[in-house]
């Protein structure tokens, strides 16, 4: 009797989970759908899961459109995002670091002053940041996409409460050993704290992939798009092309979703060690 | 806009949004370790090196992410409140001081308040929400024997799309106004007609757009924490629970996972609530055209840009608003982790 | 010690590949590699095919300075408004202004001479707007003009004829509203972004009087607003539509039977379908009425942070005065639309048969332009107003009485400054 019902409650509970998971994949089939179609198909009356011919040509379109750089911004987004996740790494880093492990009278003050930034939004900075940037001489530069977005201070409370619950031992067999502050931290921490490097790591680039208005305003030449700028030039044209719109945009995820899946279960094991959600 | 903020993916939505409530204890946890030792009576140089020169490796480590914090935010934020005493129109080196002009202009703004009360109401209604279906869908995935990395992908994959996809996906493929928009089209198959998602207010349907992209892009990655703190909850304690006699299921929900899981439940609330008042990109994406933005479902953030930024550049009375917005996001924020904290003080004291 | 110098070595090997990567300035402008110095010149993106070719073409044509063509997608008037404040943004830009903030500010320059001898050959109703207290600041490329697009076939079937008046329109859209498609499309947002001022001008008022007051403080306002949202109550409106009112796709989707659009959408439409459509103004309501047509023009400009003035004005000049050749075929192969300079407009001869003969009258005879005093804060408060008439069904007396009070506001903020 019991069994039985434990055994329906799981059963309803796989449905729910499937039904529920569908769902969620909807979006990405929708994705391929139109990016494959052609473009009468996606906008016929007559509703069609799959079209009749799959176009894959589309994607060779898309790259061939003189009017769009995609694989330039590509490669823009690329550079822009592995840039900005090294540097996000390394310093935030050593940042929590110093704040979780050097005794110092102001740290508290100063992982304060970093914390509260967090409650700013963005909107307030922007136009000032944005006049800081250009006349530092930095608009339609790697330096300009890049350098003002690395210092993330939700990064370093990350790491900083990560090492915090670092066990000390390790460290205090490495001062035996003689190393200091800098060499503990290269040869015992960091090797000794990967999963949190892949979980801000793939934090990191996913948001620098994704990121829109920053490069919209700083990546004023073409040459310097990224592939968020490229796509919203499908958008923001007076004529809309369906198919291309929605193959450039399923183009522009494939990078980050195979980092996504590869680097998943670090990103698990990191949240769980890490105390992100603690 | 920038990687830290409205402008960004989901990384700069979670990072906006840590609260401070962990800080307090940490630090506290620190103090007895910080407190001035035997080099305080040394000379300058090697007083300011500290200890085992402890301060001059604090910031060493410290001193190259502070100094960017500092220009790139805090010089940006103050220019800003200086901005906001002045008549800022089109230009960044005003002259003309208007006190409080522009924060009173912007408190009688119906459309500045409006917006902030329609923000006051979907954030009460999004952070149950999605708090609900992500601990719903974490308690579910936890519990499955087989294809737990299928699943938990499937509901994690989301998370990394941009919300400038996202929304294109939703606006014009899913929930278009036309025939062949999806949700129009099963509408059709019952008979119904063929509605204007984003464009009807009366009912306003184009909430039902925006939360459902806001569900979809978000309920993975809350998922993914509370499965962690799932993990973490020792076995033990659930043995126990059998063996008083607790049913699985609500009773051990009740009384002992849910319990278990509150740190983390705090710190998705937190994060939740400043996401929702800091939303900008997908309401962007989703309802702003060539002319503009409508005047509903329109959050602060997106009030503020184009106040500043649009081409009336009224730069004075944008960086008002910012500043009483960041104001209330603090208070609410600092509110919420004071009284989260009271209670789990009062229940470690019971 | 190994692990800590390769980490800084590699810290310097990113730091040295940023550095380089910096000086990176995009080569491919479009850059005419003339003598003279370096001039960056921004456009908002065309959809029109093979207009940024056109116009990377005539800045390389140019050999007295080295033209680079900024081709910007997204929202441009923010962009420009932001790049103004700065000194890498654009020497020249085009703008759909600039607005009175911008010229008070500064922030451009003053063209007046640019146009010694020809200004009264460009169109003055466009002219208006790029004026301030008699000097012009900007240079008026081409005009646009919106109109109303109609099928005439399924105008026949319904046994109606194009419509004269407000009320008319509002029962052809119900009568030619079917099952698949809707009878009107006034953009997603159901008409107040596009149609702006257009149904005030056509109950007779104007967004702001010739000396500087409110323009529309009448009851025709309320009523000729009512009428719009009747429109939309009926269910009348397509609504959210895959592309916007300047695009011509929900017409030629047979989405809709009548569209509001852009003369440029006529070559896109006339291909579709052949001579089976016609265009109409805004049309008039109410005794005082008239019928209504907005025009405007993206005008060349002069950023005034620029560092080579005197060079930028003679570029605007040679491109956007001297060289009809160029202006015609900008207005006249990328979409229609009509040249800016009256006798090149009286010259063009794709607009003198058929509907696009019939626009052009219309812009003549009805043509309104959006005063330079309507600034970027009025008509927000306008279309909100709008908007909640339109779909809410908030009461347009109402709405309007506050938006009256808002725009008084302001327009005593900018006319007391300029005195």
């Amino acid at each position: 009797m019991h069994d039985a019902w434990v055994r329906v409650g799981r059963a309803l509970r796989l449905a729910l989970l499937i039904a529920l998971a569908l769902l969620f994949l909807i979006p990405f089939y929708l994705l391929v759908r139109n990016g494959l179609s052609a473009e009468a198909d996606i906008t016929s009356p007559d509703w069609t899961f799959f079209p009749s011919t799959l176009h894959f040509s589309n994607i060779s379109e898309l790259f061939e459109d003189s009017t769009v750089p995609m694989a330039r911004s590509l490669l823009n987004s690329a550079v822009i995002a592995v840039l900005t996740t090294a540097g996000t790494l390394l310093l935030a880093s050593l940042a929590g670091y110093g704040l979780a492990r050097i005794p110092y009278r102001h740290a508290d003050h100063v992982f304060h002053a970093i914390l509260a930034t967090m409650m700013v939004p963005a909107a307030v900075t922007f136009v000032p940041s944005f006049v800081l940037v250009s006349s530092l001489g930095w608009i339609s530069t790697l330096r300009g996409l890049i350098v003002p977005t690395l210092f993330s201070a939700f990064a370093c409370f990350v790491f900083r409460q990560y090492f915090l619950g670092f066990p000390r031992e390790l460290e205090d067999a490495a001062r035996v050993d003689g190393l200091g502050y800098w060499r503990t931290y290269w040869r015992v921490v960091v090797p000794n704290a990967r999963p949190v490097f892949a979980a801000v790591g793939t934090i990191v680039f996913i948001g620098a992939w994704n990121s829109f208005l920053w490069p919209l305003v700083i990546g004023q030449d073409r040459d310097a798009w990224t592939v968020q700028v490229a796509l919203a030039s499908f958008t923001t044209s007076q004529v809309i092309r369906l198919h291309e719109l929605f193959v450039a945009a399923a183009v522009s995820i494939v990078p980050l979703l195979v980092v996504f899946l590869f680097f998943q279960r670090w990103i698990v094991a990191g949240v769980e060690r890490s105390g992100i959600d603690d | 806009m920038r990687a830290r903020g409205a402008g960004s993916g989901r990384a700069g939505r979670a990072e906006a949004g840590r609260p401070r409530g962990p800080a307090g204890r940490a630090g506290t946890g620190r103090a007895p370790r910080t407190g001035p030792g035997p080099g305080a009576r040394a000379p300058l140089a090697r007083r300011l090196a500290g200890p085992q020169n402890r301060n001059l490796w604090f910031w060493v480590f410290v001193g190259p992410f502070a100094l960017g914090l500092l220009v790139f935010t805090y010089v940006p934020l103050g220019w800003s409140v200086y901005l906001s005493f002045f008549d800022a129109h089109n230009t960044v080196s005003p002259t003309e001081f208007v006190g409080l002009d522009n924060y009173t202009a912007m408190l009688k703004d119906e459309a500045f308040t409006d917006s902030l009360w329609t923000f006051a109401v979907f954030t009460a209604f999004i952070v149950p929400t999605t708090f609900a279906l992500s601990l719903s869908l974490a308690l579910m995935v936890n519990r499955l024997r087989r294809a737990q990395a299928f699943f938990r992908s499937v509901f994690f994959l989301p998370a990394a799309c941009s919300y400038v996809v996202a929304a294109l996906i939703w606006k014009m493929s899913l929930f278009n106004g036309v025939r062949f928009g999806l949700a129009n089209t099963v509408l059709g198959w019952f008979g119904a007609d063929q509605t204007a998602w984003l464009s009807t207010t009366d009912p306003p349907w184009y909430w039902l757009v925006i939360v459902t992209v806001r569900l979809w892009l978000q309920a993975g990655f809350y998922m993914v924490l509370f499965l962690a703190g799932l993990q973490r909850i020792p076995p033990v304690l659930y043995e126990a629970a059998a063996v008083d006699g607790a049913r699985p299921g609500w009773q051990v929900l009740r009384h002992i996972t849910l319990p278990q899981l509150r740190a983390t439940s705090v710190a998705v609330v937190l994060l939740l609530v400043i996401n929702a008042f800091q939303a900008f990109d997908e309401f962007y994406n989703l309802l702003s055209d060539a002319r503009g933005y409508p005047p509903y479902a329109r959050p602060p953030l997106v009030y503020l840009y184009y106040t500043a930024l649009g081409q009336g550049q009224n730069l004075g009375l944008g960086s008002a608003g910012a500043v009483l917005l960041a104001l209330v996001i603090a208070v609410v924020t600092i509110g919420q982790a004071r009284w989260l904290g009271l209670g789990r003080a009062d229940e470690k004291g019971a | 010690m190994t692990i800590s110098r390769r980490t800084l070595l590699g810290t310097g090997a990113a730091l040295g590949l940023l550095t380089a990567c910096g000086s990176n300035t995009g080569r491919d402008g479009g850059g005419s590699g003339g003598e003279g110095p370096r001039l960056s010149h921004w456009y908002h993106q065309y959809g029109e095919a093979g207009t940024e070719q056109a116009v990377k073409r005539y800045a390389a044509a140019y050999d007295k300075a080295d033209v680079r063509v900024q081709w910007r997608p997204g929202n441009y008037d923010e962009q420009t408004a932001a790049a103004l404040l700065t000194a890498s943004g654009p020497d020249v830009f085009e703008v759909n202004g600039p607005t009175l903030d911008q010229i008070r500010g500064g922030q451009v320059v003053d063209l007046t001479d640019l146009l010694d001898g020809v200004k009264d050959d460009f169109n003055p109703v466009v002219l208006a707007p790029k004026t301030h207290e008699g000097r012009i600041w900007a240079v008026p490329q081409v005009v646009d003009m919106q109109v109303l697009y109609y099928r005439k076939s399924l105008l026949a079937d319904a046994g109606l004829k194009p419509p004269g008046t407000l009320d008319e329109l509002v029962d052809a859209a119900k009568e030619l509203t079917t099952k698949k498609t809707k009878g009107l499309f006034l953009g997603n947002d159901g008409g107040a972004g596009v149609l702006g001022g257009t149904p005030l001008y056509a109950a007779g008022l104007s967004l702001v009087t010739d000396d500087g007051e409110v323009g529309f403080d009448d009851p025709a306002a309320a009523r000729a607003l009512a009428k719009v949202r009747e429109l939309y109550a009926a269910k009348s409106l397509l609504l959210g539509a895959p592309s916007d009112w300047s695009d011509p796709s929900a017409f030629v989707q047979e989405l809709t039977a009548m569209q509001w659009s852009g003369l440029w959408a006529l070559p896109a439409v006339r291909k579709a379908f052949g001579d089976d459509f016609g265009v109409l103004p805004f049309p008039a309501d109410g005794p005082d009425g008239r019928p209504a047509v907005p025009v405007g023009a993206y005008g060349a400009a002069v950023s005034a942070r620029t560092k080579h003035e005197q060079a930028a004005k003679e570029y605007v000049k040679w491109l956007w005065v001297d060289r009809t050749d160029h202006q015609r075929d900008f207005a006249l192969s990328y979409g229609f639309h009509i040249p800016a300079r009256r006798s090149l407009a009286a010259k063009a001869d794709p607009l003198t048969e058929g509907p696009a003969a019939d626009a052009v009258r219309y812009s003549t005879e009805h043509g309104y332009a959006e005063p330079l005093l309507w600034t970027p804060a009025s008509r927000t408060a306008y279309q909100d107003a709008l908007s909640r008439v339109i779909k809410s069904g908030a009461n347009p007396e109402r709405e309007l009485r506050s938006v009256v009070r808002k725009v008084s506001a302001e327009l005593s903020r900018v006319q007391k400054r300029s005195s």
